[in-house]
């Protein structure tokens, strides 16, 4: 074995040049100009902007009294604690589900990982067919089951869960992947030698699978968590403008709206600031909270 | 030395794939000597073929004219042997984004129709959009058999800009199937607000909804009528300095008129929460009788009610003759016959397709041809034109939705514009998005009204 390769990094800096350039150009670059941005004064996208804001942190201190950031921030947080509960705890139990059966493991794997591969906007227009208030599917069982009166599924106070059953259910099959890859990776030894010792499924299932999953269920609560802060298709979708009275918008959809529908692009650059040093923290605690442990 | 042969040659492969991208979006070298920028093009010649010029209007979707669009624009590659690179879209917010984005970072069309208000002052005052005038000074026949006096001023210097094909108008469709339900017959010439809300009592008793409106979406066209209603047509298009002024005093009223309508239950119950097309389509099947928009939306009626929305031979001529157009309810100063209106959209050629001497003629040879005597009375229809000459109207081309349309317009006393094309952009953000918050009463009309001027002023 020729060791002159590991000796040798010209190789390595020319097979990492063009990434490096790459990022610098389509990610640290834009990142700083929005972060200048939000502090100009920009009403058309692309536009150079006319001018610092007078306080130049004005936008900053905006979003201190504004109420629909304080909406986004608690729906987002809401969409997180669901994520990690229904995402992460569903797909916990799918994959001990589909780990213990002999036959169609190969096929459930395809059910359950299949609305991944599907966009969310064409998700979004499915489920608001669903979601329709006038002949959607939900209203029309039940009237079949003899409700009378129609209900707004899209109405303040339930549309917030409207809107997130959807994004549960499209990313359940993605941690579902995760969660079985890291189940096949436990050795069948211990589980040959707990059956010898009389273990029944349910005791190798919480003392063998569960804790030897902890990593890997780690992982799937970082990106549950930081996932959660970057949803915007599918809410938009379903949920344009924050519908109705503004109650439903996350984060990104907000920054979204901002920008590109109340043409305020230095509000929106703010934002998106925010989204970044919160999905910072929050991968920071939960990193934290959720710590690796080394078998 | 194997090993640094593969790194290189991969490394040379990736970037020339980058520069193979950056090549295939920068806009095409002018051919060479294909075309004479100093010397007049005759309007009745074509281009020179072989040209493609990028297009950009809001015949798509559900616009009446999107098909009339496709064909012109056809006929006009046929006999140029030009090609078009279609980018049209449906005239939305995000539409007007995406041109004006596309101004801002030099990605513009060649050829763009769009709105001749505010919309357009950013890329005006930035010079990217060529005036009639210059063109006229190398093309003396462009446009010209449009009368110059329908065509509007720019807002930013007062040259004109945009040569408009078709006018529009905003009215009340209405469903004669729920009102005959309800007992009430089709409003005339004289429909008055109060006249209009017992209606809607006796729909609402009929056990329909009486109007078709998502305020939490599309609130546009009430907010007009609204405002024009505690206005008058002399000043309508004046932009209040104050919500306590005369004008902004009329514009909170407008906003307490829908509150009160809401409060009436004459909206759809899922009114904050549902979609155009959602409310649309509850007036199309029979279930809400009054629908205030725009003379574009005749095409989206007529299209609910063929099997096939795409072909005309399926048309349910009974459906369709469910459906009506009239005047909007008048109140004070406003009679119902005086409609928002007007010539508000036209073809630009922007300066990019002008400096270029391969699209320059092309460009011109487009918006002449779209302009033309010949195609701008298949556009306009029922709604008005700026033609010098307009030839009379073939009625037996026409469905009889849009003979109705012909009808209430010839008894329309006054067109005046719309008063949100001049107060756009953000400042419209607080009684627009903020319609649900005005009707529920979380934000007052007048706190509302005076946040947008607040914005506009700043502007």
């Amino acid at each position: 074995m020729d060791a002159n390769i590991y000796k040798n990094k010209r190789p390595v800096i020319v097979f990492l040049t063009p990434a490096f350039i790459f990022m610098i150009v389509y990610l640290y670059y834009p990142f700083l100009k929005n972060i200048w941005n939000s502090f100009l004064e920009i009403k058309q996208l692309g536009g150079t902007g006319s001018g610092f804001l007078d306080p130049w942190y004005e936008n900053y201190a905006k979003m201190l009294t504004d109420a629909n950031i304080k909406t986004s921030l608690i729906n987002t947080l809401i969409m997180m604690l669901a994520t990690l509960v229904f995402q992460v705890g569903f797909a916990v139990i799918l994959a001990l589900m589909v780990d213990n059966i002999k036959r169609g493991k190969q096929f459930f794997k395809t059910v359950f990982f299949f609305p991944i591969v599907i966009s969310a906007t064409a998700l979004g227009l499915l489920f608001n067919l669903i979601f329709l208030y006038d002949k959607g599917m939900l209203n029309q069982i039940l009237e079949l089951l003899g409700k009378s009166e129609l209900t707004d599924w899209k109405a303040e106070g339930i549309a917030i869960f409207t809107m997130m059953l959807p994004v549960i259910w499209q990313y359940v099959g993605f941690y579902f992947v995760i969660l079985i890859t890291g189940l096949n990776n436990i050795s069948e030894d211990l589980y040959e030698a707990a059956m010898i010792d009389g273990a029944s499924r349910i005791q190798r299932v919480f003392y063998i699978s569960i804790p030897l999953l902890h990593n890997v269920i780690c992982t799937c609560a970082v990106l549950a968590v930081t996932g959660a802060l970057k949803v915007f298709d599918l809410p938009w979708t379903m949920f344009p403008k924050g519908m109705p009275l503004k109650s439903t918008f996350l984060t990104g959809t907000y920054m979204y709206y901002q920008t590109m529908e109340a043409k305020n692009v230095d509000y929106g650059s703010a934002i998106a600031v925010l989204i970044v040093v919160l999905g910072v923290l929050l991968s920071k605690a939960v990193n934290r909270i959720f710590k690796e442990k080394d078998y | 030395m194997k090993k640094k042969g593969i790194a290189l040659l991969l490394a040379a492969a990736f970037a020339m794939s980058m520069i193979g991208c950056q090549g295939a979006a920068a806009p095409a070298a002018p051919a060479a000597d294909t075309a004479d920028s100093s010397a007049p093009a005759d309007e009745a010649a074509p281009a020179a073929g072989g040209v493609e010029i990028n297009v950009t209007t809001t015949f798509a979707g559900e616009d009446g004219n999107a098909q009339n669009f496709k064909d012109a624009m056809n006929a006009w590659c046929a006999e140029t042997g030009n090609t078009v690179a279609d980018t049209s879209a449906t005239s939305d917010e995000t539409f007007k984004t995406r041109v004006i984005t596309d101004f801002e970072t030099g990605s513009e069309p060649d050829v763009l129709f769009f709105f001749n208000g505010a919309d357009a002052n950013s890329f005006i005052e930035a010079g990217k959009v060529v005036s009639i005038d210059d063109i006229r000074a190398e093309y003396p026949d462009y446009a010209s058999n449009m009368n110059d006096d329908l065509i509007a001023d720019s807002l930013v210097d007062g040259k004109k800009y945009a040569v408009p094909v078709n006018g529009y108008w905003e009215a009340m469709f209405v469903n004669k199937e729920v009102l005959d339900a309800a007992g009430v017959s089709v409003p005339g010439a004289d429909y008055t607000m109060d006249a209009f809300k017992a209606d809607c009592k006796k729909i609402a008793d009929a056990g329909y909804t009486p109007i078709a409106a998502a305020l939490g979406n599309i609130p546009h066209y009430w907010w007009e009528y609204a405002i024009f209603n505690n206005g008058s047509p002399a000043n309508h298009l004046e932009i209040p300095a104050s919500a306590d002024d005369a004008i902004g005093q009329a514009w909170v009223s407008g906003m307490n008129d829908i509150k009160e309508l809401y409060e009436l239950g004459y909206f759809p119950e899922n009114t904050l929460s549902a979609t155009d097309d959602e409310t649309f389509a509850m007036f199309t099947e029979g279930k809400a009788a009054f629908l205030i928009d725009g003379s574009w939306k005749v095409g989206g009626i007529v299209a609910a009610c063929q099997a096939d929305p795409e072909d005309p031979a399926t048309l349910d001529a009974d459906k369709l003759a469910k459906f009506d157009v009239t005047y909007v309810p008048g109140k004070g100063d406003r009679k119902a016959t005086d409609l928002i209106g007007g010539l508000s959209m036209g073809y630009y050629i922007t300066t990019k397709a002008w400096d270029d001497p391969a699209k320059r003629d092309a460009a011109v040879s487009f918006v002449s041809y779209m302009t033309s005597d010949e195609i701008v009375p298949k556009f306009a229809q029922h709604t008005a034109s700026a033609l010098k000459n307009a030839p009379a109207v073939d009625e037996s081309a026409f469905n009889p939705l849009q003979i109705k349309a012909m009808s209430m317009m010839s008894g329309v006393t006054s067109l005046t514009g719309a008063v949100q094309d001049l107060f756009m952009g953000d400042c419209r953000v607080s009684t627009f998005d903020g319609m649900p918050e005005i009707v529920t009463g979380k934000v007052d009309a007048k706190d509302a009204v005076q946040e947008g001027i607040d914005v506009y002023q700043a502007q």
